[in-house]
């Protein structure tokens, strides 16, 4: 058979070969990140059953379709309304779950917290907690703990001299003196769309250039209250501050 | 670089997240339109307007399609001797008013039901009055394509009862369906002869598998990669925008509505999905912005403006557009400026 002829036989496969290789990549990239550990970058804990699902349905529909292209069975023709040609959808899919594949997901950064707004207070939209179940002896308050406490309770003389033992990563804010930084995690209730930050001013004795932007510290100290920009806030004096490791899963829920 | 690494992320898990309520709906609306015999469903409608647009609007809950399914289906419907009412209450809301986008949009706002519950009122109310007003108009066919008008039952409006014995042939699913290997155009001259063949309700169960495949595929493919573009412009709009621009624009009641009204006019999001999308806007817009995306966007984009298009004169389809634009800002803007 000569090649051209090859190709005009072929050709017509071709649309549903691509379109099967996306799916195919698609469900391969959920599997690939729920091996890896990297869907909790991504989503909530609550939506890994039915993403993986949805995994192994496309690699399902992916066997399915090479088992009728083996046996030579063109789809019949659809009169199916589309917005762009069949096979530019089926690239598209392609080269994203490519990139998804060959570029590891991280998670986000100071930079992201500041752009989310880490440092706005007086914002109309604000994602609220729910639920509010925290723990009596403030040592053992995680830092989302310590702000939902805040939130129903703001004064913050209430809790000077209280012992605190969180952990998080540090963000740089532009409007902090030098010798703070805020100890930030990301909250998130659905996917990391939504990923919203929390964090409290850090005071510390010397610099904190000592602790580098995105580093994963913890932290032992006592709060206290500080007016910072005007504004009267509960501030953690910081006594010890260990570096960590970055946790396998960044998010608090 | 920063940027690129948490675009990236924020892309995947808006595709991760988003993709098996994708599949849900791709695979319940496919075997409902497989399986469900519409006709038989249409001589239970209302005859009365309002209860017409009414039933109309909640029949999504039986097909539970997103608006690239809803044009052919309400096209369908028509053709098969339903009133306007009925028609156009089931095309603006049967995107949103079913059951996995009520589901998805649970799952995107766990925090905030009131967006979920205005959402459904929202939309329901706006597909009721445009069905309604559009029932004044007693003979529809001026509104529609030739080719569509030239297909529907004599004297529409009241010939919901009378089943239409002489086109028997017009069950559901046909409109995926066509030859095998043989494109044939559905027109009126050749449209018996086309959907006798393609007719699925004829077909035994196995048979039909291959074709619930087939749909599957090809829904997946649309939608996969309108949902890509979407995310992608998400994305680039959530890393590179700066924040004070977001937030001027976002956090203002009235401007907020009209930027989200418009790229929801403009992404063509699918609206099983669409949640996540607004998702990403949910931090810095203000919840009637979010809700004007969320009713508006499945009722009317450029994507189903072209589906529109293809059944109803553009004269027809600027009044749609115009009714529920403006019911939309109305409605948002009272949750913004009184409500919230």
């Amino acid at each position: 058979m000569t090649a051209k002829r090859l190709r005009t036989k072929l050709f017509p496969y071709l649309p549903e070969g691509l379109v099967t290789l996306a799916l195919g990549l698609w469900g391969t990239l959920i599997l690939h990140y729920w091996r890896s550990g990297k869907l909790g970058l991504l989503i909530h804990p609550n939506y890994y059953g039915l993403t993986l699902a949805a995994g192994y349905f496309l690699l399902m529909l992916t066997v399915l379709q090479i088992l009728k292209l083996w046996r030579r069975r063109l789809p019949m023709r659809a009169q199916h309304l589309s917005l762009l040609s069949p096979p530019v959808m089926s690239s598209i899919m392609l080269v994203a779950a490519l990139i998804g594949l060959l570029v590891t997901p991280r998670p986000f950064t100071s930079q992201t917290a500041i752009q989310r707004g880490l440092q706005d207070t007086t914002l109309v939209t604000r994602a609220r907690p729910q639920a509010f179940r925290t723990t009596s002896n403030p040592e053992k308050r995680t830092l989302l703990e310590w702000i939902r406490t805040l939130d129903v309770y703001p004064e913050p003389d209430a809790y000077a001299g209280q012992k605190v033992n969180v952990d998080g990563f540090v963000v740089y804010p532009e409007d902090l003196p030098d010798n703070y930084f805020t100890l930030t995690r990301f909250v998130i209730s659905c996917c990391a769309a939504d990923a919203y930050p929390v964090g409290l001013p850090v005071k510390l004795e010397g610099n904190r250039k000592t602790y580098a932007v995105d580093s994963w510290q913890a932290i032992q100290g006592e709060m206290m209250t500080e007016t910072l920009n005007g504004q009267r806030q509960l501030v953690i004096q910081a006594k010890a501050l260990k570096p960590i490791p970055e946790p396998d899963n960044p998010y608090y829920y | 670089m920063p940027q690129f690494g948490s675009g990236l992320t924020l892309f995947l898990s808006l595709m991760v997240e988003a993709m098996p309520f994708l599949i849900f709906g791709v695979l319940v609306s496919g075997i409902l339109l497989l399986f469900i015999d519409e006709q038989r469903l249409i001589a239970k409608f209302p005859k009365n307007p309002l209860l017409g647009a009414l039933s109309g609007s909640l029949f999504g809950f039986l097909f539970p399609v997103c608006e690239c399914g809803n044009v052919p289906v309400a096209r369908r419907l028509l053709i098969q001797g339903a009133s306007a009412p009925v028609a156009i209450g089931f095309l603006l809301a049967a995107p949103t008013i079913n059951p996995v986008v009520i589901w998805a949009t649970w799952s995107a706002f766990p925090d905030q039901p009131e967006i979920v519950v205005l959402r459904v009122v929202f939309s329901f109310a706006i597909a009721t009055i445009v069905g309604w007003v559009f029932s004044w108009q007693a003979d529809l066919k001026p509104f529609l394509q030739p080719n569509i008008a030239a297909l529907m039952p004599p004297s529409p409006g009241s010939s919901t009862a009378e089943s239409p014995e002489p086109t028997g042939l017009l069950k559901s699913g046909t409109y995926f369906l066509d030859q095998p290997g043989n494109p044939v155009a559905l027109e009126a001259a050749n449209l018996d002869a086309v959907l006798a063949i393609a007719s699925p309700q004829r077909k035994s169960l196995w048979d039909k598998l291959p074709l619930l495949l087939e749909n599957t595929i090809q829904e997946l493919r649309e939608m996969g990669g309108v949902l890509v573009l979407g995310s992608l412009l998400a994305t680039i709009i959530q890393v590179s925008v700066p924040r004070n621009i977001i937030l001027a624009i976002g956090q203002g009641p009235v401007t907020s509505v009209f930027a989200m009204v418009i790229l929801g006019g403009v992404i063509s999001i699918c609206s099983t999905v669409d949640a996540f999308f607004a998702l990403s806007f949910a931090s810095t817009f203000t919840s009637g912005a979010l809700l004007a995306f969320l009713v508006f966007g499945p009722m009317f984009d450029l994507k189903s403006m072209g589906l529109l298009l293809m059944v109803f004169k553009p004269r027809a389809v600027f009044y749609i557009f115009a009714i529920v634009f403006q019911l939309t800002l109305v409605f948002t803007l009272i949750i913004n400026l009184w409500i919230s």
